[in-house]
């Protein structure tokens, strides 16, 4: 196991080293550039400003010397400051990662807790009326868009019923309560989305594993129809679930830039997304990376998970 | 409310317990509203607003950053050398008094005894020195920030308490230059906490800012103004800025109490809103935020004088092609009005005299394309996507000149794409129309410079437009004392633009801002900055 998780640590470095050759250039590819951000729409376009200022930024520098200087200081955990604030880009990461978690975190939660037992109730309970709520719930959930459930639900909770506030975030390190009171619109609206495509995976799982022989077995050797299920077939069952659970999560910690907006949530969706129109290419760079590492890190817990699941998986 | 504010409440002063007493007779005779009036002259002391905006700084160094004054909440802590007052005219700010020499080259600024940075350091004549050359750098300096210094060639210092500004060339315009926005002052002793503390000489000072979360600032307790009963200005204990970016994201916030002010309701929102929460809630219309307008592109393709004889017959018709009411209803939803020329008629610098562009007019601009060379050419308009408004207009834009049987495209992209069209722009495809506003200028040279004389980096950059009459006019506004000769010539250059068509203005660009009935004492400058001599959030009390 270990040996393996090395070897899935060792792939991880030409993977990263790959995207961040493939972000320096397609950043570069994009029309503007951080001293057009800089120079702004009133400014001097005096070519003297605009040396001066592409010296200052090491935009005077061909692109492949950027990147290895870039490259040799990422390495050792320095990935320069942000061309537009000025401040580490680090920081300016790092303060955007906590509310991501925290949201992806509590939603993906929210998610299975609802996906799970609904998905095995369906299934187990093929065509009868709770199979048929289950169907035509998640449904509704991928049919509603992301952005209008989150509206609904602020117009509901927050303005009608006053129960909740509409936007804003609380750190839970500072008030864990009062910070609930923030999150539970926001993961109530990453979860129920997230809940219905799984919701439906978990059922037509279920149902896979139910016509399977081991399944027949157990039934035939007396075990009670809880423990079949529970112990056996949800067990198995449960492989494409957690798959598409950690592809959800990862998605998630990349930031979901229309919920930040909806919710004025703090996030790095938004950071990014206003890095990237900015031209702050330290921190599109830097942020990409974070979020390519963040994938393969969910990609190697699914695959450990599997074997948790499943111990007859053979990992590598 | 505070220990300190209750030592300093003004409530609790002889003089307050006359002025209510006063007021209290006078509205047994005369009733409430005389109550009202009292109520706004016995303001309290304490408390915080909390202000959701739609916008927020990019950076803290207030030197390197555009800080906006109508809805950036760190602009709260910025003072300069000049000040202005709720009509946007100049008025004293650290500087008492202010001269310029007869040829308009030199100006003298006279500053207040006492003015003091947040830190305490004293605003003197070198921190005004030292603040004007930061700026001035083009490292450091940002773009939009120094280009009101553009005329600026060195500072001198007479005394601790006079500097002296020369200008390259004669300004009548220089003083505006020099307010808050965007030329403000920083602390020199605290520049090295520029990108983390900033330290201004504003009405409030720096607690904490999260980008696009909270900023929060807290009262200046030697901030120089004070109101006509000598007390010291802002009375807020503080203020908490919450950028919400989205129109309704905002007034959610401010119908469920999260929030007592917002800069901005979404025009969708605006008329139902009075009606509908006027009671509830206080409103502000701002008349003019900024001039919409739709610009063409002089440098190169069909609207272009270098590549089509009959450009500005094209030019002629499409602008009859577009209908001004349309968008005023459509976009604006009534709010605002339809331009004639860069100011509207809430500025001092509107004029009456202004010969509007060509009347809407469908069939003349069928004609008119028609019978044009280059009538069929292929047209791409482009809109940012900064502020709806502005992609909203170009829809609308695209929509009108397609029945007009313009061959057009339309394309909306974020600024830094706008920005390398605008610097491609004399290579034929990049663009052909763009529809795009501008900021309120306190003074009209800040517009008419920077923006349509003919050797001005912008004018260059945009669309190229070239006028020897336009450009002899707005030289000659720049350097003449006399105001109302001043607002002739520019409204003069207006006719000629309107003639011309560089660019075709479209709308005023209105802003509604809201509040609790909690807020008292707050009321937006005509173009939307929420602190000013004598206003906004520095007069501002709030009910606990």
């Amino acid at each position: 196991m270990l040996a393996y998780i090395i070897r899935r640590i060792a792939h991880l470095i030409p993977v990263l080293l790959v995207l961040t050759v493939v972000v320096f250039t397609f950043v570069e590819l994009l029309p503007g550039n951080i001293i057009d951000t800089l120079i702004g729409t009133e400014g001097n376009d005096d070519p003297e400003v605009r040396k001066i200022l592409e010296k200052e930024y090491g935009l005077d520098q061909p692109i492949y010397v950027r990147y290895a200087k870039w490259l040799y200081r990422a390495v050792q955990g320095d990935f320069g400051n942000s061309l537009v604030t000025r401040r580490p880009v680090s920081l300016e990461l790092l303060s955007g990662i906590p509310a991501t978690v925290y949201l992806a975190l509590v939603g993906i939660t929210l998610s299975m807790l609802i996906a799970v037992p609904l998905g095995t109730i369906a299934a187990v309970r093929r065509n009868t009326p709770v199979d048929y709520t289950a169907q035509v719930s998640s449904l509704v959930g991928i049919s509603i868009p992301e952005f209008w459930f989150a509206i609904l639900c602020v117009l509901f909770f927050s303005l009608y019923l006053g129960w909740l506030p509409s936007s804003g975030y609380i750190s839970p390190f500072e008030d864990f309560w009062g910070s609930l009171q923030f999150l539970i619109l926001p993961a109530a609206a990453v979860g129920f989305r997230q809940a219905a495509y799984t919701t439906r995976l978990t059922r037509s799982s279920m149902l896979d594993e139910m016509n399977k022989e081991y399944v027949d077995t157990a039934r035939s050797l007396g075990l009670s129809e809880r423990k079949v299920i529970f112990k056996y077939t949800l067990r198995n069952a449960m492989i494409p679930t957690i798959t598409i659970s950690g592809l959800q999560l990862a998605n998630l910690l990349g930031g979901t830039v229309v919920l930040e907006s909806i919710f004025a949530w703090p996030g790095i969706g938004r950071a990014i997304f206003e890095a990237i129109l900015q031209r702050d290419y330290p921190l599109i760079q830097a942020g990409v990376l974070v979020l390519g590492v963040i994938v393969v890190v969910m990609n190697l817990l699914v695959d450990l998970t599997y074997r948790y699941l499943n111990p007859r998986v053979k990992l590598g | 409310m505070t220990d300190e504010a209750i030592k300093k409440g003004p409530e609790h002063t002889r003089r307050n317990f006359l002025t209510a007493t006063t007021a209290l007779a006078g509205a047994a005779v005369v009733g409430l509203p005389a109550m009202a009036d009292a109520r706004k002259r016995n303001p309290k002391r304490g408390g915080t607003v909390r202000f959701g905006t739609r916008d927020d700084s990019v950076g803290l160094d207030t030197h390197r950053n555009f800080i906006y004054f109508v809805s950036h909440p760190l602009s709260g802590l910025v003072g300069g050398l000049l000040d202005f007052d709720a009509e946007m005219n100049v008025v004293p700010g650290i500087a008492s008094e202010w001269d310029s020499s007869k040829d308009l080259k030199t100006w003298t600024f006279k500053l207040r005894r006492g003015a003091e940075f947040h830190n305490g350091e004293t605003v003197d004549a070198n921190a005004v020195k030292w603040n004007l050359e930061r700026i001035k750098d083009p490292k450091i300096g940002h773009s939009f920030t120094r280009s009101a210094l553009s005329d600026l060639e060195r500072v001198t210092v007479d005394d601790k308490y006079t500097v002296r500004c020369h200008l390259k060339d004669p300004s009548a315009a220089f003083d505006s230059n020099v307010i808050y926005y965007p030329v403000n002052l920083m602390a020199p002793g605290a520049v090295d906490k520029a990108d983390t503390a900033p330290v201004g000489c504003g009405p409030f000072k720096f607690k904490s800012w999260k980008r696009f979360d909270t900023c929060e600032l807290v009262r200046f307790e030697n901030f120089w103004e004070t109101d006509k009963e000598g007390n010291t200005l802002p009375y807020l204990d503080g203020m908490i800025g919450k950028p919400k970016k989205e129109d309704r994201v905002r007034l959610t916030a401010l119908r469920t109490g999260e929030v007592d002010l917002i800069d901005n309701v979404a025009y969708a929102d605006a008329p139902s809103f009075i009606k509908d929460y006027g009671k509830t809630f206080d409103t502000w219309p701002v008349p003019q935020v900024g001039t919409a307008f739709v610009s063409f592109n002089l440098k190169s393709g069909p609207f272009s004088e270098k590549n089509n004889p009959d450009a500005l017959m094209l030019r002629t018709a499409a602008a009859h092609a577009i209908d001004h009411q349309a968008i005023h209803e459509a976009i604006f939803n009534n709010q605002g009005q339809i331009a004639k020329g860069f100011y509207s008629p809430s500025s001092p610098w509107y004029s009456k005299d202004i010969v509007s562009w060509p009347q809407y007019d469908p069939d003349k601009a069928k004609a008119m394309r028609k019978k044009a060379k280059d009538g069929d050419a292929k047209i791409l308009i482009i809109a940012n996507d900064s502020y709806p408004y502005m992609h909203q207009s170009g829809e609308l834009v695209h929509a009108m000149l397609k029945d007009a049987g313009f061959n057009v495209v339309f394309e909306i992209h974020p600024t830094p794409v706008i920005q390398d069209k605008y610097n491609k722009g004399a290579t034929p495809g990049q663009w052909d129309v763009d529809s795009s506003a501008n900021s309120y200028r306190i003074d009209p040279d800040g517009w008419f410079s920077r923006s349509l004389l003919s050797t001005a980096p912008e004018t260059r950059r945009r669309h190229g437009y070239k006028n020897e009459k336009v450009d002899q006019l707005i030289l000659a506004a720049r350097v003449e004392r006399d105001r109302a000769k001043r607002r002739q010539m520019y409204a003069d250059v207006d006719s000629l633009i309107n003639k011309d068509l560089p660019l075709l203005y479209t709308h005023f660009v209105p802003l509604l801002q809201a509040g609790t009935k909690k807020v008292h004492g707050y009321k937006p400058a005509f173009t939307g900055p929420f602190q000013y001599a004598g206003g906004g959030l520095r007069t501002t009390w709030i009910d606990s």
